[in-house]
C-alpha cells in the first residue's frame, strides 16, 4: 500500500473508533462493517464518499487537531487515483497530448488538451466537408445534412462513444473485481434499483440533511445545481433520440419546429445544464482548499457541449449554422472520447460502490 | 464573529457567559430570550471552540416512549435510580432531582434551537433506549448553537480567556481579560471542571497526576473556578471526583476525545504492571461501569494497566484506534507491552481453570459465563483465554472532568462559603456538576446537567440583568 492508502487507512481507524458520524451517509457505515482495511475497502469507501462534507463540519479531530482527521480530502485524493487506475491506456503518447501551450494546466497526467483536440477535431472537419461537399456546405442553414451527410455524422459521433463505452466497461469491471468480487454479483436487480433511486436522487449528498459544501452552512444548492446538470444531460440526451425517433421513423426531416419535442426538450436541457456547470463552477471556487484546474475539467467540457449545442439551435436559420454545427460536432467527438479519463467516470465508479454498499448492507 | 469590549449601543453587556461549550451556548441562547445584549467569551479560537463538548455525543433524559430516535420509555424513577446507582449517589439530592425532572423538556428544547437526531446505530453502545443521539457529536452541536446565536444577535468573542472576576461585593461589574475589561450586568460560569491544570491535580493526587491523561479541552484549566473561590464562593462536590475511563496510554496528553477510548475490557482481563488482576472485568453491563475504569487504573502502581483478551473477542468492540499489540502466546505479549511475561502467563492460566463450566457467552446481556474462587472475580462474560492470536494495549486513566466546582442554588445562583449567594454571579455545567455527582458517572449525564443548567442560569442572569 502506498502512502496515499495508509494516510486513508490511519484517518479511517480513527473514525471507525470515534463513529460519531455513522447518521450522516453509507460510508461510516460501511467503514464499520470492515475490521481490517484493505486498499479495494479504501476505494471503495473513496467513491462512496460524495463530498458533503458534513463530516469534516462535525469532526473534533479536523485540522488544526493533531490527529489532523479529514476524510472529505483524503477520499477524494483516493478517488482520483482510482479514476486512474482503471482507466486504459493510463497514459497517451505525448503527440495525441498537444502541444504544452495548449494543454490545460493540471488536467490529470496532462491527458485533456481538449482545446488542441477540439481544433484539431473542427480543422479536420472543415477540410472533409470542403472536399466532399463543397465549401458552400458550410454556410448552409437548411438542416445539418446540407452540412455533413447522415452517414458522416452517424460515424464520428458513433466512433468516441463507442470508444468511451468500451473502456468505461472494462473500468467497471476492473473496479468490482477489486472492491467487491465476482463480476456476476453485479446482476442484483433489487440493488440495482435501489441504487438508481440513491444515485438519482443524491441521496448521500444530503449528508443526513444538507450538504455543508462548499462552507460551513448547509445548504441545498450543489444537490439542485448537479441535478440541473445531470437532469440537463438527460434531456438533451432524450433530444437527440427523439430527433432520431421522428427522422428515422416518423420519417420528418430537420429542422423541427420550435413546438417540437426535440426541440423542447433539448433547449430545456441544454439551459439546465450551463446554468448547472456554471452554478457549480462559481461553487468549486469557493471550496477550501482552492480546487486545482483538473477539477473543472468535465464541468467546462459539459458546459461547452451544452453552450455549443444551444447556439446550433438559435443560429440554424443564419449562415453561421455550417461552422457552429461543425464546432459543436468536434466538441462532441473530443467530449466523448476523452470522458473515461476524466471526472465524467465519477458516476460509473459512484453507481458501482452505492451498489456493491446496498448488497453488503443487504438493502 | 468579532465583539467589541461594549455592545452596540454601549454601556455593559447585559449578560456575559463566559465559556462556549453546550452549557455557555444554551445559557447565551436562554439568556437571549430575556436580554438583548448577550456576549459568549470563548477561550479558544474559532476551530477549537466548544470545550469538552466537542467529544460528547448524546444526552440521558426522561422520555415517555419511543420516539425514532430512543427505542424505549425511560421513566423519570429509572433515571433517578441510575443516577443513584453511580459512585455514591447524587451530590446535592434537591438539586439533582430538578436536574432529572428538568431534564425531561431538554429534547424537545435542543430540537427547537435547530439541533437534529439520529436514529440508534452500530455505534452508540446499547445506549438506544435511554440516551438521545445528537447527528454528527459534539462539535457538530456547537456549530448548530452558533448558527443559532448567530442568528438570534448574540455575540461570540474567541481567543478571550477570562484571568478573574472585578468584584464590588457580592456583585460582579466585569471580568479582566488580556484584551482589557468587560463589563456587565450579569455574569454565566460556564467555564468547564480544572481537569487540564495538572499542578491543580497533583494538590489531591500527588505524583500520579503526572501520569493521567486529558480527554478534553487543554483550556480548562480552571482559572475562572479558582477566581470564584478567592472571591469566596463556595465549593460543591469532592476535590477527588472525576469521571475519567481508560483510555490507550499512547493518547496525546490532551483532547484525544472518544477515539483513544478502550471498550475490550469485558472481553477480556486486565493486568497491572506486576501482571495481576485487580477489578471485576465483567461486573455489569459496560455502559453502566466503563466510567470506573479510569480510576481503576489511577489506583494501580504507575497507573498504568493492561487489557488483554484473544481472538474469540475480536470484532466485539469498537477497534482500537492505534490497534493493539499482537503475539502468539501470552509470554510474547506480555513482553511486547513491557510486563513480566511469567506473571501474566500465571495469571491468565489461574483465570482460564477458574472459569465455570457451562455458561453461554452471550456480549448482548448479563451472561452466565464467570469465574469460581478467583479474587477478585469476574463476574460475566468469562471465557478462557487461549486462543491466538492474543491481543493487548496499554491503558491509562483518561480524565473527562473534575467535579469539584461551586456550590450553587436552585437558581443556578453561586453561593458563598458564608451560605449567601452572590447577586448577579451564575453557574452551569462542569463547573457546577459537583452539586449533582459526588464519584460516579453515568453516559450522557453531563449534557443532560449542561442543559437543563444553562437554561436555568442564562433566563435567571437576563432576569437579574433587567431587575437590577
Amino acid at each position: 500500500m502506498d502512502e496515499l492508502f495508509t494516510e486513508a487507512q490511519r484517518q479511517l481507524n480513527i473514525c471507525n473508533a470515534c463513529r460519531f458520524c455513522e447518521g450522516y451517509c453509507a460510508v461510516f457505515p460501511a467503514l464499520e462493517r470492515r475490521v481490517v482495511l484493505g486498499a479495494g475497502d479504501i476505494t471503495q469507501l473513496a467513491n462512496l464518499c460524495h463530498d458533503c462534507r458534513a463530516c469534516l463540519q462535525a469532526c473534533m479531530y479536523a485540522p488544526p487537531h493533531e490527529f489532523a482527521v479529514n476524510p472529505p480530502e483524503i477520499l477524494s485524493r483516493v478517488r482520483r487515483a482510482s479514476y486512474d487506475e482503471y482507466a486504459h491506456p493510463g497514459r497517451w503518447p505525448a503527440w495525441l497530448r498537444g502541444p504544452a501551450w495548449l494543454r490545460v494546466p493540471a488536467w490529470p497526467r496532462g491527458r485533456g488538451a481538449l482545446a488542441t483536440a477540439a481544433t484539431g477535431v473542427a480543422a479536420a472537419l472543415v477540410v472533409i466537408i470542403a472536399l466532399t461537399g463543397g465549401i458552400d456546405a458550410l454556410w448552409s442553414h437548411h438542416g445539418p445534412y446540407q452540412v455533413i451527410s447522415y452517414p458522416a455524422l452517424l460515424l464520428i459521433v458513433l466512433l468516441p462513444c463507442a470508444w468511451s463505452a468500451a473502456v468505461m466497461l472494462r473500468a467497471t469491471a476492473g473496479y468490482w473485481h477489486d472492491t467487491h468480487g465476482p463480476l456476476r454479483d453485479l446482476a442484483d436487480w433489487h440493488a440495482l434499483r435501489k441504487a438508481l433511486a440513491y444515485a438519482a436522487s443524491l441521496r448521500y449528498l444530503r449528508g443526513g440533511g444538507e450538504c455543508a459544501y462548499p462552507g460551513e452552512n448547509p445548504s441545498p444548492a450543489r444537490r439542485r445545481l448537479h441535478a440541473a446538470v445531470f437532469y440537463g444531460f438527460a434531456a438533451c440526451s432524450a433530444a437527440t433520440v427523439s430527433a432520431a425517433f421522428m427522422q428515422d421513423i416518423m420519417r420528418i426531416p430537420p429542422p423541427y419546429p420550435p413546438l417540437s419535442v426535440p426541440v423542447i426538450t433539448g433547449t430545456a436541457g441544454g439551459l439546465a445544464m450551463i446554468a448547472g456547470c456554471a452554478g457549480l463552477a462559481v461553487l468549486k471556487r469557493r471550496t477550501d482548499p482552492a480546487p486545482s484546474a483538473a477539477d473543472y475539467g468535465l464541468l467546462i467540457g459539459l458546459g461547452l457541449l451544452a453552450l455549443t449545442g444551444m447556439l446550433t439551435l438559435l443560429l440554424r436559420d443564419t449562415p453561421a449554422y455550417g461552422l457552429v454545427l461543425v464546432t459543436h460536432l468536434a466538441t462532441i467527438v473530443v467530449c466523448f472520447a476523452v470522458a473515461p479519463y476524466t471526472r465524467f467516470v465519477h458516476s460509473v465508479y459512484r453507481f458501482l460502490a452505492i451498489v456493491a454498499d446496498n448488497i453488503e448492507a443487504g438493502r | 464573529m468579532g465583539a467589541g469590549a461594549s455592545p452596540p449601543g454601549g454601556g455593559p453587556w447585559d449578560v456575559v457567559v463566559i465559556g462556549g461549550g453546550n452549557a455557555g451556548l444554551v445559557a447565551a441562547l436562554s439568556a437571549r430570550r430575556h436580554a438583548r445584549r448577550v456576549l459568549i467569551v470563548e477561550r479558544a479560537p474559532e476551530p477549537m471552540r466548544g470545550g469538552n463538548t466537542r467529544h460528547t455525543r448524546n444526552v440521558r433524559c426522561v422520555h415517555s416512549r419511543a420516539d425514532g430516535f430512543t427505542t424505549g420509555p425511560y421513566s423519570f424513577d429509572e433515571l433517578w435510580r441510575d443516577l443513584c446507582g453511580v459512585g455514591t449517589g447524587p451530590g446535592h439530592e434537591k438539586l439533582a432531582e430538578l436536574t432529572v425532572r428538568e431534564s425531561e423538556t431538554v429534547p424537545a428544547w435542543m430540537s427547537g434551537h435547530g439541533v437534529r437526531w439520529q436514529p440508534p446505530l452500530a455505534g452508540t453502545l446499547h445506549l438506544g433506549r435511554t440516551n438521545h443521539f445528537f447527528l454528527g457529536g459534539g462539535k457538530a452541536l456547537v456549530n448548530t448553537y452558533h448558527r443559532t446565536a448567530a442568528r438570534m444577535g448574540i455575540a461570540v468573542r474567541y481567543a478571550t480567556t477570562v484571568d478573574d472576576l472585578i468584584m464590588d461585593g457580592d456583585r460582579c461589574t466585569g471580568l479582566v481579560t488580556p484584551d482589557g475589561a468587560i463589563r456587565g450586568r450579569a455574569f454565566v460560569a460556564a467555564s468547564g471542571g480544572f481537569e487540564a491544570n495538572i499542578g491543580w491535580l497533583r494538590r489531591y493526587w500527588g505524583d500520579a497526576a503526572d501520569n493521567y491523561l486529558i480527554r478534553g479541552s487543554r483550556d480548562n484549566d480552571g482559572r475562572v473556578l479558582a477566581a470564584l473561590y478567592a472571591h469566596g464562593a463556595g465549593r460543591a462536590g469532592n476535590e477527588r471526583g472525576f469521571h475519567a475511563v481508560a483510555i490507550d496510554a499512547r493518547s496525546p496528553r490532551f483532547d484525544g476525545g472518544i477515539a483513544t477510548r478502550l471498550d475490550s475490557i469485558p472481553f477480556g482481563v486486565v493486568v497491572n504492571s506486576h501482571g495481576r488482576r485487580f477489578y471485576d472485568e465483567g461486573e455489569e453491563i459496560w455502559p453502566k461501569r466503563y466510567a470506573i475504569w479510569g480510576r481503576n487504573i489511577a489506583q494501580q502502581p504507575g497507573q498504568i494497566a493492561y487489557s488483554i483478551w484473544d481472538a474469540k473477542a475480536a470484532g466485539l468492540f469498537l477497534p482500537p484506534m492505534y490497534g493493539p499489540a499482537q503475539a502468539s502466546s501470552i509470554a510474547g505479549l506480555a513482553v511486547t507491552l513491557g510486563i513480566g511475561g511469567r506473571a501474566v502467563a500465571g495469571t491468565i492460566a489461574g483465570f482460564n481453570a477458574s472459569i465455570r463450566p457451562g455458561g453461554t457467552f452471550d456480549p448482548g446481556r448479563l451472561d452466565d459465563c464467570a469465574t469460581a474462587g478467583l479474587t477478585p472475580p469476574k463476574s460475566h462474560w468469562a471465557r478462557p483465554i487461549d486462543t491466538p492470536p492474543y491481543y493487548g494495549i496499554a491503558m491509562r486513566p483518561g480524565i473527562t472532568f473534575t467535579y469539584m466546582g461551586v456550590a450553587v442554588t436552585a437558581q443556578a445562583r453561586v453561593l458563598r462559603t458564608d451560605g449567601t449567594a452572590f447577586a448577579n454571579v451564575f453557574a452551569a455545567g462542569e463547573i457546577m456538576s459537583g452539586n449533582i455527582l459526588s464519584t460516579g458517572y453515568l453516559a450522557g449525564f453531563g449534557l443532560t446537567i449542561g442543559t437543563v443548567w444553562g437554561r436555568i442560569a442564562g433566563a435567571e442572569a437576563a432576569r437579574q440583568a433587567r431587575d437590577g
